[in-house]
C-alpha cells in the first residue's frame, strides 16, 4: 500500500513537472526569462511582454529576433492606424482636421512604413543595429508629429499613443544590441 | 495576432498509459512491477531534468536536438524558424548605456504645432560646398586617399534610396578637395561575402605605388568579414574600375569575437619587423577592443595576441584609425612614420551613442602597444561636439598633411528625408594636427582650399554690444558664409562677477536664454528678420569657485526652426583658452549645415539646422549679447562663399 502511494505521489509530481514544462513544448523556461530581462529594460514592460509573447517566434528568439518582432509590431499597429486615418477622411471634416490628417498619412505611410521599418529590419538582419535605433526613435517623432498637426483636438490620439508607446519598446530593445 | 499561447498544449505524453497499464496488473506480480515502474519513473524525471538544462542554449540546432531527445515533448508546432542563429547576449549588462539622456531628449518636444515642407523649404536644405551625392543616402567616409593627382573620396551609399539600406561604395574624385566629381560606383555587392553590404574600409597606399583597400563585407549570412580589393588598372589615375580578390574574404571574426562586431578596417601602417598592420574595432561582452592584424601581403593575415586598447562599458567600436601626429612640426605624418617626436591617436566611433572620441598616447611599434598620456582618459575627448560620426583621416602626401572627413547625418525627420530624396552630407575635410601649446588635443581647420571659395568680404571692426542686445550684421546674403570673429569681454566685467559653483554644460542648459554674468555670447545664425527662427552659435564663461575662468561653446537649436520635427538639442562642449588668448571662431555656413571652429579648431561643433523661414533671401545674422553684467566687443570678417558646383565626371 504505501508503495503504492508513493509512486501515485510522484507521479502527481511528475504531471505537474511535465505539464507546467509543457507550456511552451520546445524550450526551456530560461526562453520565458528573456523576454522578461528583455521588456524590464524598456519603458511599457506590460506592452512589451503581450507584443512579443503573441508573436510564436518570441519562444526562440534572441534579442535581436526580439527587436525584430517589435519592429513587425509596429508594422502592424501603424498600417492599422492608417487604414482609420482612411476612414477619417472619407467622412467630412473641417479643413484644419483634414490637412492634419494628411499630414499624418506622411508620417506614417512614408515615414514609418516606407523608412523606419524597413530600414530596422534590414539593420538587425544584417548586425548594424544603430540604424535600427535610429528607425525606431524616428517613428517615436513620426507619431509626435501627427499629434501636434491637430493642436489639441486630435481624433488620433489613441492610436498615436499606441504607436509612441510600440516604437519605444522597440527602441529600447534595439539599445541593448548596441 | 493571435491570442493563442506560443505553444500549443501537447496531447498526454506516453508515460501515464503505460504506468497505469501495468499498475492493473500489479496484483499478481506486485514487487517486480512496482521497482520496475518507480525505476521507470526516475528515469523519466531524468530525461525531463536533462532537457530543461539542455534547454539552455536557444540555437535553433539545438532546439531540434531536445526535440529528438525528449520524445515525451511531443508537438504539433512546426519546428524552423529562420532567426539568426547566434549565441545569447546576456541581457543583464551592468549599465545599460545606450539609453543616454540626449536620446530621450528627442522624444520630449511638444512645442508648437506640426510644420509642413514644401519643397522650397527642403531644397534650400542642399549645401553648396560640401561633399554630398546628387541624391539618395549616404554614411561613413571611406577608403579617403591621394592618389596621381587626384583626391579620392569613397562612401557608404544607398542607390534605392534616402534611407540607409542596400549599401555600396560611392566615388567621386577631386583635385582640392572642394571640387568634387562624381564617378561610377566603384563597389557593388555582387558577392557572397558582400552580397548583404559592401561597407566602410580604408586604403594603403603602397611605397611601390600599389593600393590596396581592405573593407568589410556583410555576408549571405550577415557574417561581418574582412574583404581585399584593387584598381583594376593602376594607370587610371580616376581609379574607376576595381577588383574583388579572388580568395576573399581574407578574415573571419576570430574566435570570441561575435559575428557582428567585426568591421571597418584601418588603413594599415609598415613596421620595422617587415609587417604591415591594421587595426579594427570590435568588442567583448561590453568592452569594446581595438584588434591588431599583421600581414606581408594582404592576403593572409595573424591576428596580434594583445589588444591595442579597450574600454569597458564603452560597447561596439566602429571605424576605428589610428595614426601619427607630430609633436612639433605643423605639418601631418605618414601612417608608417613612428619615433620620439610622434604621438599616436586611438580614434574610436561608439555605436551606442554615435559620437567620436579620440585619445593620444605613445605607440611602440617593437611591442605594438599603445599607451594613453592620460590613463584615466578612457574613451577619450570628442572629434567634434555635435553630429559627427564614423570620421576616419588619411596622409596627404602632396601637401604634407593629415585631413579628416566626418559623417555628418540629418537631424530631421526620416519623412522629410524621403521627401527630399537625399539625406546626410560629409563635414568639410579638416587638416589635424597636434595642438602644441596644449598638448593634451588636437586642433582641426577647414582645408586651406576652401578659403578659394571666398567671394565678397566684409569686416566689422570692434563692434560693441552691450549686456542683453543683438546688432543686425549688414551682409548681402546669409546661406553661405565663411565667418572669422573675435571677441573680448571687459575686464571690469570679468574681475567684478561673482564665482559660482553652478556647473554649466551646453548640454543641460536653457541654451542662449539662460542668462550668466559672462555669456551667452555669440552670433545669431540662419535667423529670419524677426528672429522667430535663430540658431545662437556663442560662447559662455563662467567663473568657478576657484575663481578661474571655464568657457564653453554651444549651438543652439531650441529655437533653429518652428518645424517641431528636428532636433532641438543644445550641443556644445568646453574650450581650453590660454592665458592672454582671445575669444576666436570660425563658423562655416552652408544651408543646413553650420560648423563652428573654436580658438584655433581646439573644439569643434557641427550642426544641422533646417529654419522653414530663415532661409533663401530672409535669412539673416546678428551679433548678440545676452549676458547680463559683460559688454562684447567683436571684430569679424564675413565672406560670402561660392558654390563647389559638385557634379558628375564628364570625360572630354
Amino acid at each position: 500500500m504505501r508503495t503504492l502511494v508513493f509512486i501515485v505521489l510522484v507521479y502527481v509530481v511528475f504531471q505537474i513537472i511535465f505539464l507546467s514544462s509543457s507550456q511552451c513544448a520546445r524550450l526551456s523556461p530560461n526562453d520565458d526569462n528573456l523576454i522578461e530581462q528583455t521588456c524590464k529594460q524598456t519603458p511599457n514592460y506590460n506592452l512589451c511582454i503581450s507584443s512579443l509573447k503573441s508573436d510564436p517566434k518570441s519562444a526562440t528568439a534572441d534579442v535581436a529576433g526580439l527587436a525584430l518582432i517589435m519592429v513587425n509590431v509596429l508594422n502592424t499597429t501603424t498600417t492599422q492606424t492608417l487604414i482609420h486615418i482612411n476612414s477619417l477622411l472619407l467622412q467630412s471634416q473641417r479643413n484644419e482636421v483634414k490637412e492634419a490628417l494628411l499630414s499624418c498619412v506622411d508620417n506614417y505611410k512614408i515615414g514609418v512604413l516606407t523608412a523606419d521599418v524597413p530600414v530596422s529590419i534590414e539593420a538587425l538582419t544584417k548586425g548594424n543595429p544603430k540604424f535600427a535605433d535610429q528607425g525606431t526613435q524616428d517613428a517615436a517623432n513620426e507619431s509626435n508629429s501627427c499629434e501636434e498637426g491637430f493642436s489639441g483636438n486630435s481624433p488620433l490620439t489613441v492610436e498615436n499613443t499606441n504607436i509612441n508607446n510600440v516604437a519605444k519598446v522597440a527602441n529600447a530593445i534595439v539599445k541593448l544590441l548596441l | 495576432m493571435e491570442d493563442t499561447l506560443p505553444c500549443s498544449y501537447s496531447p498526454l505524453p506516453n508515460g501515464p498509459p503505460t504506468i497505469e497499464g501495468p499498475l492493473d496488473k500489479r496484483r499478481p506480480r506486485k514487487k517486480a512491477t512496482l521497482i520496475i515502474f518507480s525505476g521507470l519513473l526516475l528515469l523519466l524525471l531524468l530525461a525531463l531534468f536533462v532537457a530543461i538544462t539542455v534547454g539552455d542554449y536557444r540555437n535553433s540546432h539545438n532546439v531540434h536536438e531536445n526535440e529528438n531527445d525528449e520524445a515525451l515533448l511531443a508537438t504539433s508546432e512546426p519546428s524552423s524558424v529562420s532567426i539568426p542563429s547566434e549565441p545569447v547576449h546576456s541581457v543583464s549588462r551592468g549599465v545599460s548605456v545606450g539609453v543616454s539622456e540626449k536620446s530621450n531628449r528627442v522624444f520630449a518636444d511638444h512645442n508648437a504645432i506640426s510644420y509642413p515642407w514644401n519643397n522650397s523649404m527642403l531644397s534650400w536644405q542642399r549645401t553648396s560646398f560640401h561633399f554630398q551625392p546628387e541624391k539618395n543616402w549616404m554614411n561613413d567616409p571611406n577608403g579617403p586617399m591621394f592618389y596621381k593627382g587626384w583626391y579620392h573620396f569613397f562612401y557608404q551609399y544607398n542607390p534605392n534610396g534616402a534611407v540607409w539600406g542596400d549599401i555600396v561604395w560611392g566615388h567621386a574624385v577631386s583635385t582640392d578637395l572642394i571640387h568634387w566629381l562624381h564617378l561610377p560606383l566603384a563597389m557593388v555587392a555582387d558577392q557572397w561575402y558582400d552580397i548583404n553590404g559592401v561597407w566602410t574600409g580604408s586604403a594603403t597606399v603602397l611605397p611601390n605605388g600599389e593600393v590596396v583597400m581592405l573593407y568589410t563585407g556583410s555576408t549571405n549570412e550577415s557574417v561581418q568579414v574582412q574583404n581585399l580589393a584593387y584598381p583594376a588598372n593602376l594607370s587610371d589615375p580616376l581609379l574607376i574600375n576595381w577588383v574583388k580578390y579572388s580568395d576573399n574574404p581574407v578574415l573571419l571574426p576570430p574566435p570570441g569575437i561575435n559575428k557582428n562586431d567585426f568591421r571597418d578596417p584601418t588603413t594599415a601602417w609598415y613596421t620595422s619587423d617587415g609587417k604591415w598592420k591594421f587595426a579594427i574595432g570590435s568588442r567583448v561582452n561590453t568592452t569594446g577592443i581595438t584588434l591588431v592584424y599583421h600581414t606581408k601581403d594582404f592576403k593572409s593575415y595573424e591576428r596580434l595576441d594583445g589588444l591595442l586598447h579597450s574600454v569597458p562599458d564603452t560597447g561596439m567600436w566602429e571605424c576605428v584609425d589610428f595614426y601619427p601626429v607630430s609633436k612639433t612640426a605643423g605639418k601631418g605624418l605618414d601612417t608608417s612614420i613612428t619615433g620620439p617626436g610622434v604621438k599616436h591617436v586611438m580614434k574610436t566611433s561608439l555605436d551606442n551613442d554615435r559620437q567620436d572620441y579620440y585619445a593620444l598616447g605613445i605607440y611602440d611599434e617593437k611591442t605594438d602597444t599603445w599607451v594613453p598620456d592620460n590613463p584615466n582618459i578612457g574613451i577619450g575627448i570628442r572629434y567634434d561636439y555635435g553630429i559627427f560620426y564614423a570620421s576616419k583621416t588619411f596622409y596627404d602626401e602632396q601637401k604634407e598633411r593629415r585631413v579628416l572627413w566626418g559623417w555628418i547625418g540629418e537631424s530631421d525627420s526620416e519623412f522629410a528625408d524621403m521627401k527630399k530624396g537625399w539625406a546626410s552630407v560629409q563635414g568639410i575635410p579638416r587638416t589635424v594636427l597636434l595642438d602644441t601649446k596644449t598638448g593634451s588635443n588636437l586642433l582641426q581647420w577647414p582645408v586651406e582650399e576652401v578659403d578659394s571659395l571666398r567671394l565678397s568680404g566684409k569686416e566689422f571692426d570692434k563692434v560693441e554690444v552691450k549686456a542683453g542686445s543683438v546688432v543686425p550684421l549688414d551682409i548681402v546674403s546669409a546661406t553661405q558664409l565663411d565667418i572669422v570673429a573675435e571677441f573680448e569681454l571687459d575686464k571690469e566685467a570679468l574681475e567684478r562677477t561673482a564665482q559660482s559653483n553652478v556647473e554649466f554644460s551646453c548640454g543641460n542648459s536653457q541654451g542662449a536664454a539662460q542668462r550668466g554674468a559672462l555669456g551667452p555670447f555669440g552670433l545669431l545664425v540662419l535667423a529670419d528678420e524677426s528672429l522667430s527662427e535663430q540658431t545662437p552659435v556663442y560662447f559662455y564663461i563662467a567663473k568657478g569657485t576657484d575663481g578661474n575662468l571655464t568657457t564653453f561653446f554651444c549651438v543652439d537649436q531650441s529655437r533653429s526652426s518652428e518645424a517641431t520635427d528636428v532636433n532641438k538639442q543644445i550641443h556644445g562642449g568646453f574650450v581650453p583658452v590660454l592665458k592672454d588668448e582671445k575669444l576666436s571662431v570660425r563658423l562655416l555656413v552652408d544651408h543646413s549645415i553650420v560648423e563652428s571652429f573654436v580658438q584655433g579648431g581646439r573644439t569643434c561643433i557641427t550642426s544641422r539646422i533646417y529654419p522653414t523661414k530663415a532661409i533663401y533671401g530672409a535669412a539673416r545674422l546678428f551679433l548678440f549679447n545676452n549676458a547680463t553684467e559683460a559688454t562684447v566687443t567683436t571684430s569679424l570678417k564675413i565672406w560670402q562663399m561660392n558654390s563647389a558646383f559638385i557634379h558628375p565626371f564628364r570625360a572630354k
